[in-house]
Order: structure tokens, then C-alpha cells, then sequence
């Protein structure tokens, strides 16, 4: 929403929104920018690693069908995007970051949500790498390698939605899909310096993708701007019989309110538990956030740390569950790095499972409360700027912990009970980026995205310059 | 009090045996640290008491 300089549609710079406009007023070929998509694409991987797959034919025959007229020109009219590799793609196998899938069957069509982004005119150029049945933070893959961090290639993108982080990052598209189970979009979003939407639970169709924890499963973008978060996400809204916990509430449009500005939102800081255990960086970006948005007021969202030990429970125990008949037959073929955390959540009581399920009504109960007093919550989204590729543990508030554990310690309380945030990343001069939590309550996305459009506007939130 | 402190390697041993999961001895230190990992994480969960009419939000739409 920012006043920017008229950007080259071809360039790693232009936004999807950008894109859009260019193509819908015939200022440039479909074909000309899926075609520097590819090239950036081809250029930039052995660097980055964020594909697995590359859909270069399909594309193309996309982009000539868009360029024929032969498809609607909608709001994403010729813009390129990839997804992670646990949405369905037609013709290929839905890896899920493993190795396993790949010997099972290939997707019969596309997942719900690369139908939706199709469908107004966007175009699929592939699958990106991702942790390992998105039980990661990191971005490792032992399969795949890992995606690397555009800004540092040294680093850790941030997982588990690692090849979506790096391909925006490094501008090989202007818009990627990946899913947040505890932070997955959120955590390679700050990491990387991009913007990340994780909807409501229940608001975006999860059809077609490849599970991991049901209860927390949702799936967004990660984008070089809240305009495209909105303009993707408007796109992608919508009730779908074939996801059992798709909302049936009728879509409500973002886009037209992203200039709002910030008039009439009650901000206040996540305090007590969002406030300790992290690197100062963390707290200094919620700080800098919460001077520009002028939010003083601070509130505690209550137990959130049985919150996370809830979060943590559920995940450990339905992932495994999901997974113990592979890890009964082809424990070899797992990534060593997820296939022990599995093999420990099979051996979890029952019991742990049912009270976090019983705490979680409570806990949601609670943070509603919350939200009669203020509509949108900052926090920071993670602990620290991107750690080292093959870094296990790190120093937080002077502890040492395992960085998988523990680099989703801000982002599990939230999606926990499925509230809609927003990532808006802080650019530090001579540092690494870092991203801030805006949440806000159920359905509320268009106030997260106001606060991050405004933030956007003051120059305070940016992506990474291309 | 050091008695209280529970056996995880023998949970491990014993729980992947009754539920017909095979953990290769190469494996095995891992999972043990992992469920105590997971002790040490859940336990801010299982210090709440809650209300017995407190049921799970349910989901399920028959």
C-alpha cells in the first residue's frame, strides 16, 4: 500500500498485485512473466533450494491460454506462484517433504486452493521444499536439502514452509502457499522478512492437501506485501464441502478495506509470557511496532504457556498417529530429524491428548475475553532472527534450548485456537529480518491486515529489497 | 524425590512393544529423549486443573 515507484512486471521486484494490473491492462505478456519466473527460477536454485518441482509446461500453456483470453482475467491475472509441497499438484506426487510419498499416488487434480488462485488468473510454476511432513521449524529437508535463506544462505529459512519463505525472499515468485500447523507460515515469514497470513481456522479449504495435525491444520500465503496477502487470500476464500472444517460463512472481501488505516482498532502488546524467553531483537520489533501503531495498553493472554505444552501435546500425538504405520514399515525412509519425535509421540498417554483438547475450549474461552477489550494483539513471531543451517540449540533469554522445539514458542499459543494473524517483517539495518505477530480475533483478518498495510504504508514493515 | 523420576527407557521399551511399534536400537536414544522432551514441555499443561464439565470443543457435524 505503500507509494512505490512504477515496479517492471518482469522484475524479482514487482508485487502479484503489480503483475496483475500489468497483464490485465495488456502492458505485458502472461507468457513474458512466467517466462522471467522460470529464468529467475533456473538462476537462482542452486543457491536457494526452495523447489522440488517445477511445472515449467503446464505454466507456459497457462500463461499462452491467459494471454488467448481464454481464461477470465481475474485479480491475479498472469501472476506466477508455487506452493508447498504438501498441496496437491495434478500428474505429480504429493511429497509432504518425504521421501515415502513419492512412491504413492499422484494427485488426480489440483488441491482446492490452486484451483481458487487459477481460477482468478494466477499461474502454478511448482512445488517447494518444506520439513518433512511439516513437522519442522527449520527448513531442513535430509531428502531434499535444505531451503536456504535468501539473505543469508548460511541460515535457516524457517520451516516448516521453508521453500515457500525462500522463494519469495529471493524473488523467484511474488507469491508462495504454505501451511501452519504451529507456525509454519508464520516462523519462515519472520525469518525471511516477508508478510504471512495464517487465516482462521476453518476459513481457507485444506482439500487436496497432505495432512499433519488435523485440529491445527491451516493453510495461506506468504507474499512481498499485504496488498497480495489480501488479494490471494480474497480469492481463496470460501465454504468447500470436500474439507470437513471449511467455515460455511460467505466470503468477505479484505481488499477494499487494507487502506483503512489503523482509526478505531484497539492495539495493545501480548505481555508475561510473550514478553520473556526470547533474544532482545524479538521484543525490540514488537517495541518498534507498537510505537508506530502508538499502543501502549498491554495484556496477558492467560496460561499461555499451557497453551503451548496443549499445542505441543496434540501435534506430538495425532502426528504420530497419522504416521505409525509408516513408521511401523519404513522407519528407515524417514528424515531422521522428524522420525524420532514421531516414534515419541506414539508412546504419549491418551489421557495428555484429552486434556489438552478439554484445556484448549478453556484456553479459547479465556483469550476471547481478551478480545471484548482490544481487537488486535501484537507479539513477537519468533525468538530470534534465523539461526544457523544445522544449528541445534540456541541461547534464548540466556537458556539453552533445542531450536526445533523451541523456534514456534511464540506462534503455537495462537493457532492453537485458530486466530488469524498476520506477520509483518521488520527490515534491521546490518541484520537479519524479524517478524511481529498481529493477531486479532476469529474472522477479524481484515484488522490484522489494516494494521499491517498501515505499518506498510509508515514504512515501518517491508520486504526484503529485491 | 529421585523415586518419583519415571523409567523413560523402559516406558519406551515397553510402550513400543505393546503397541507393535519396532524402535531400532539405533533409534532408541533418540526416542528416549524425545519423550523426555516431551515430559519436561507438557508439563505446564498438566499442572492446570480443570472442570469436570469442561468437554473438548467438538467439531464433529453428523
Amino acid at each position: 500500500m505503500s507509494a512505490r515507484r512504477p515496479v517492471d512486471p518482469l522484475s524479482k521486484a514487482a508485487t502479484a498485485a503489480e503483475i496483475a494490473r500489468a497483464v490485465s491492462h495488456d502492458k505485458v505478456k502472461a507468457t513474458a512473466v512466467v517466462e522471467a519466473a522460470l529464468e529467475r527460477i533456473a538462476a537462482t536454485e542452486p543457491t536457494v533450494n526452495a523447489f522440488t518441482d517445477i511445472v515449467a509446461e503446464r505454466a507456459r500453456k497457462r500463461a499462452a491460454e491467459v494471454d488467448a483470453g481464454k481464461h477470465h482475467r481475474g485479480p491475479l491475472a498472469g501472476v506466477p506462484f508455487a506452493v508447498k509441497n504438501l498441496f496437491d499438484i495434478e500428474g505429480l506426487p504429493t511429497r509432504a517433504g518425504s521421501k515415502i510419498n513419492v512412491d504413492g499416488p499422484r494427485a488426480a487434480r489440483d488441491a482446492a486452493l490452486v484451483r481458487k488462485l487459477e481460477a482468478a488468473g494466477a499461474i502454478l510454476v511448482g512445488g517447494l521444499n518444506m520439513g518433512e511432513y511439516a513437522y519442522d521449524f527449520t527448513g531442513e529437508n535430509a531428502h531434499y536439502g535444505p531451503s536456504r535463506n535468501p539473505r543469508d544462505t548460511t541460515r535457516m529459512s524457517g520451516g516448516s514452509s521453508g521453500g515457500s519463505g525462500a522463494a519469495v525472499a529471493a524473488g523467484e515468485v511474488p507469491l508462495a502457499l504454505g501451511s501452519d500447523t504451529n507456525g509454519s507460515i508464520r516462523v519462515p515469514s519472520s525469518l525471511c522478512g516477508l508478510f504471512g497470513l495464517k487465516p482462521t481456522y476453518g476459513r481457507l479449504s485444506r482439500a487436496g492437501s497432505f495432512p499433519f495435525v488435523d485440529a491445527f491444520d491451516h493453510l495461506g500465503p506468504i507474499a512481498r506485501s499485504t496488498e497480495d496477502l489480501a488479494l490471494s487470500f480474497d480469492a481463496m476464500q470460501g465454504p468447500d464441502p470436500d474439507d470437513p472444517v471449511c467455515t460455511h460463512l460467505p466470503p468477505e472481501p479484505t481488499l477494499p478495506h487494507l487502506g483503512e488505516g489503523i482509526g478505531g482498532l484497539r492495539i495493545a502488546i501480548a505481555g508475561d509470557y510473550f514478553a520473556r524467553g526470547a533474544e532482545p531483537e524479538a521484543f525490540a520489533a514488537v517495541a518498534t511496532v507498537a510505537e508506530a501503531l502508538d499502543a501502549a495498553k498491554t495484556v496477558v493472554l492467560p496460561q499461555a504457556a499451557a497453551a503451548r505444552a496443549a499445542a505441543y501435546v496434540i501435534t506430538a500425538i495425532e502426528g504420530a498417529q497419522l504416521h505409525l504405520p509408516r513408521l511401523r514399515t519404513r522407519p528407515q525412509d524417514f528424515d531422521p530429524d522428524t522420525r524420532e519425535r514421531f516414534m515419541a509421540g506414539a508412546l504419549l498417554p491418551g489421557a495428555w491428548y484429552v486434556k489438552a483438547q478439554r484445556f484448549r475450549r478453556h484456553y479459547r474461552a479465556n483469550v476471547l475475553k481478551v478480545f471484548e477489550e482490544v481487537d488486535i494483539v501484537l507479539a513477537p513471531a519468533t525468538p530470534c532472527t534465523a539461526p544457523r543451517l544445522g544449528q541445534t540449540m540456541m541461547k534464548l533469554g540466556g537458556v539453552e534450548l533445542p531450536v526445533r522445539a523451541n523456534l514456534g514458542l511464540f506462534t503455537q499459543p495462537i493457532s492453537f485456537i485458530g486466530l488469524p494473524v498476520v506477520v509483518a517483517p521488520l527490515q534491521r539495518r546490518g541484520g537479519l529480518p524479524i517478524g511481529v505477530q498481529i493477531i486479532a480475533k476469529p474472522y477479524n483478518e481484515r484488522a490484522a491486515l489494516r494494521v499491517a498495510a498501515f505499518l506498510e504504508a509508515q514504512g515501518v514493515a517491508s520486504a526484503p529489497p529485491a | 524425590m529421585a523415586d518419583d523420576k519415571p523409567d523413560v527407557a523402559r516406558l519406551v521399551d515397553e510402550g513400543a512393544k505393546a503397541i507393535g511399534l519396532p524402535i531400532a536400537p539405533e533409534y532408541r536414544a533418540n526416542v528416549i529423549l524425545n519423550v523426555e522432551r516431551s515430559l519436561m514441555i507438557a508439563r505446564p499443561l498438566l499442572e492446570v486443573d480443570l472442570d469436570d464439565e469442561l468437554t473438548p470443543g467438538p467439531v464433529f457435524r453428523p
